[in-house]
């Protein structure tokens, strides 16, 4: 149910992530973070299994940290997330599988913007953008549709909001709000969460401005 | 009175000495000689051959200088077998560091690894420990070109120029007169510089390539090259050692009988 | 008998002598109490990989007949409000159909600023919420200070993670007070763990939610937030087999908890019942 949009920009990874945390077939919250910070210009949205989601997430990025005290620098992003898939894989041949499914987006200083889809299976694949969970499906064609390499921040915000829409249209199961995050040069950055509140206050607003034109 | 504290490895003795690991840095410093040169554009280490007889089969064609990933390589001073051991174990590490993060081993990293090891050899009872001490000159992306020694209690330090093995006191005193008065030189005089300090250290009257290996890496195009001289360029470099030696010594001659008469 | 061993005979039961019977006895006592000494060694369900084969007794346990009915259907709550926070439970404890107790007491005091609720497996609530006692006790003795309720809640977190998918069923809520002010988190058998104003767990939360959301504020007096957790908890026990008995309410505040009130539920049926005339 729950949902993982990530978008790779010229200088900057886009994440975003529903906020809904369930039990059964009750909501035990609607403002639940899933994007962590796992080390200075990475940060990690994981889906999955309730508990191992956040579990794994808070595993790795202590093993980050770690790494980070020993060495005195951190692992690059592509390291963070072979590291990761890596363990996830170990894992899975375990008797103790986790169920979870990620997007990590990082900034390397050299490489550029990176984002990496890595899903329970220990598959993992560098991408320009995707979207995990049952509105990845919905946002699939969304993100396929409005993508281009040259993307800014402000765009890829938008198409953002567009699949949100989208989600919140067609997915039967309600998926209120989304958190965004932003990753380049400077670091990891919240930008506002994208809310079933405000998202309905700009399709009224829009087609207020239609109902004006058309008299 | 000291057999009572040597015969262990794990037993200080009563001056709170590590008899068993002082007596594997004496065997080092009895075995052939390394020495390693960090250069602005790259680095270098040379090494002496002792096994010159002309019966061996020369397919293996280096003896002391061993790659250990496409970034590192080592040299080593000391007991051969025991080195064998730590360069397949060097080379284990590396590749299980790039197995789960999917780029090299840093330098440091990999060095501070295997001195763990040595020093637990130095700790748990009943084992030896290694009698070997290793030179690593290698490239990450983190610090660049970077030279490492480490020693047989699992001690290890960063180089700008050092040297193992038979002689190293005086080759060190060298280096150490050559470079501060140059301050930073390249790799070519870095050779030229290794083949000086290794004629004037090695017991031999002549230095010939046979005696002696060398190996430079460098970074060409962002790419780790690294290049295990042949015999025929070791030998050149050798000739116009002598040569400017004898040059050098012909200009002394020359100025003494100048001032003479 | 010169072949036994490689027949395998003398590993047959009735090759066997009494005493070394006994010894194999002994060593699964052993085993199964193993406990007793350390309470993380708990022994897992009693066939090979219970992961995954418990799971597939559960399925098979409808068709089958032999099924392992945990001790189910609960109705708890908590939420935070300008006065600290509230919890109420039901005190019903049931085994399938059957009613076991109408008297239970589902809030277990951890210490005098913590409360525990429990629902799911009565005897796993139980049984780590006295380890988490003993946990946290520990921590006081070793850091001179009372245990967070985040740190609390982790620890239980971490057991539930340690222990997953090995038939644990719990869902827990810890309340309490420390230094950051009043906590609330939630706690279950899926490791999930997560800090919030307001949750409601078991067979009954569903009804519970209705209530409790639809009169939720944060700035509700004490009086009025116990009177809500109280209705919250009615209104499910009605709707709901598997909750019922006494309403328990109690309240953290800096100072500590208290036991506000403890009701059965007829009452408040007849009293409700009475209000709405």
């Amino acid at each position: 149910m729950e949902t993982v949009i990530g978008i790779r920009g010229p200088d900057f990874v886009m994440l975003a992530a529903d906020c809904v945390q369930a039990s059964s077939i009750v909501v035990m919250k609607s403002d639940h973070n899933k994007i962590h910070k796992i080390a200075d210009k990475i940060a990690m949205a994981t889906i999955g299994d309730a508990g191992d989601s956040n579990q794994f997430t808070e595993f790795i990025s202590k093993n980050l940290a770690l790494y980070k005290m020993r060495n005195g620098y951190e692992l690059s992003p592509k390291a963070a997330a072979h590291f990761t898939r890596r363990n996830l894989a170990d894992y899975l041949r375990s008797r103790t599988p986790y169920q979870v499914n990620m997007f990590l987006g990082g900034f390397d200083d050299k490489e550029g913007p990176e984002l990496h889809f890595i899903d329970y299976l220990a598959n993992a694949k560098s991408l320009p953008f995707g979207a995990q969970g049952y509105g990845g499906y919905f946002s699939a064609s969304i993100l396929d549709r409005y993508y281009h390499d040259k993307l800014t921040e402000a765009e890829s915000y938008e198409i953002l909001k567009k699949c949100v829409a989208e989600i919140q249209k067609r997915l039967i199961v309600n998926l209120k709000n989304f958190n965004v995050v932003v990753i380049d040069k400077n670091g990891i950055k919240n930008l506002e969460p994208i809310t079933s509140v405000k998202l309905d206050a700009a399709i009224a607003a829009a087609q207020g401005a239609q109902g004006v034109r058309a008299h | 009175m000291a057999r009572r504290y040597d015969s262990r490895t794990t037993i200080f003795s009563p001056e709170g000495r590590l008899y068993q690991v002082e007596y594997a840095m004496e065997a080092i410093s009895h075995a052939g000689t390394c020495l390693g040169i960090l250069s602005s554009d790259g680095i270098l280490l040379a090494a002496e051959k002792r096994n010159i007889n002309k019966l061996l089969d020369s397919a293996l064609y280096s003896e002391k200088i061993y790659r250990l990933n496409n970034d590192i390589v080592c040299s080593v001073a000391g007991i051969t077998s025991d080195a064998n051991v730590l360069t397949n174990e060097l080379r284990l590490i590396a590749q299980r560091y790039e197995l789960n993060h999917g780029e090299p081993i840093p330098v440091e990293q990999l060095v501070s690894h295997l001195c763990d090891i040595k020093q637990a050899y130095t700790q748990y009872g009943g084992k030896r420990p290694f009698g070997v001490s290793i030179l690593y000159m290698g490239w990450d992306k983190h610090y660049g070109f970077q030279l490492y020694q480490s020693d047989p209690s699992g001690n290890y330090g960063g180089w700008k120029a050092t040297c193992i093995g038979n002689n190293f006191n005086a080759a060190v005193s060298m280096l150490k007169t050559e470079l501060t008065d140059n301050g930073s030189i390249d790799i070519n005089k870095a050779k030229e510089l290794a083949v000086k300090v290794l004629s004037k250290t090695l017991d031999t009257n002549k230095l010939t390539s046979e005696r002696m290996e060398m190996a430079t890496l460098r970074r060409v195009n962002n790419k780790t090259v690294i290049d295990i001289m042949k015999s025929a360029d070791v030998d050149v470099l050798i000739k116009k050692h002598e040569a400017t030696e004898a040059a050098a010594e012909a200009a002394k001659k020359e100025k003494a009988t100048t001032s003479s008469s | 008998m010169a072949l036994q061993e490689i027949c395998g005979l003398s590993d047959a039961p009735y090759m066997k002598s009494r005493t070394h019977f006994l010894k194999s006895t002994e060593e699964e006592m052993k085993n199964s109490t193993s406990n007793i000494e350390n309470c993380y060694s708990l022994s897992a369900p009693p066939f090979e990989n219970p992961m995954q084969n418990l799971n597939a007794i559960q399925q098979h346990g409808e068709k089958s007949g032999i099924k392992i009915d945990f001790d189910h259907g609960t109705t708890t709550l908590g939420f935070k409000y300008q006065g600290g926070v509230l919890l109420a439970v039901d005190s019903r404890a049931t085994g399938g159909q059957f009613i076991g107790s109408q008297s239970m007491k589902k809030i277990v005091e951890i210490n005098d600023y913590m409360l525990g609720t429990l629902a799911g497996g009565a005897a796993d609530c139980v049984y780590w919420d006295r380890v988490l006692t003993q946990e946290c006790r520990l921590h006081e003795l070793r850091n001179k200070e009372r245990i967070s309720v985040a740190a609390a809640s982790k620890i239980m977190a971490n057991i539930a993670h340690e222990f997953k998918g090995m038939g644990l069923s719990m869902g827990m809520m810890l309340a309490g007070y420390d230094k950051r002010g009043p906590g609330l988190y939630y706690v279950d058998n899926d490791a999930q763990r997560t800090p919030g104003n307001v949750f409601s767990v078991g067979s009954g939360s569903i009804y519970a939610f209705g209530v409790l959301d639809s009169g939720y504020r944060w700035d509700l007096t004490d009086e009025e937030a116990q009177e809500l957790g109280r209705r919250a908890i009615y209104h499910a026990t009605f709707r709901d087999a598997y909750s019922g008995g006494i309403v328990r309410v109690y309240q953290v505040t800096k100072d500590g908890w208290i036991n506000i009130s403890n009701t059965d539920c007829m009452e408040l049926h007849y009293k409700y019942a009475e209000e709405k005339k």
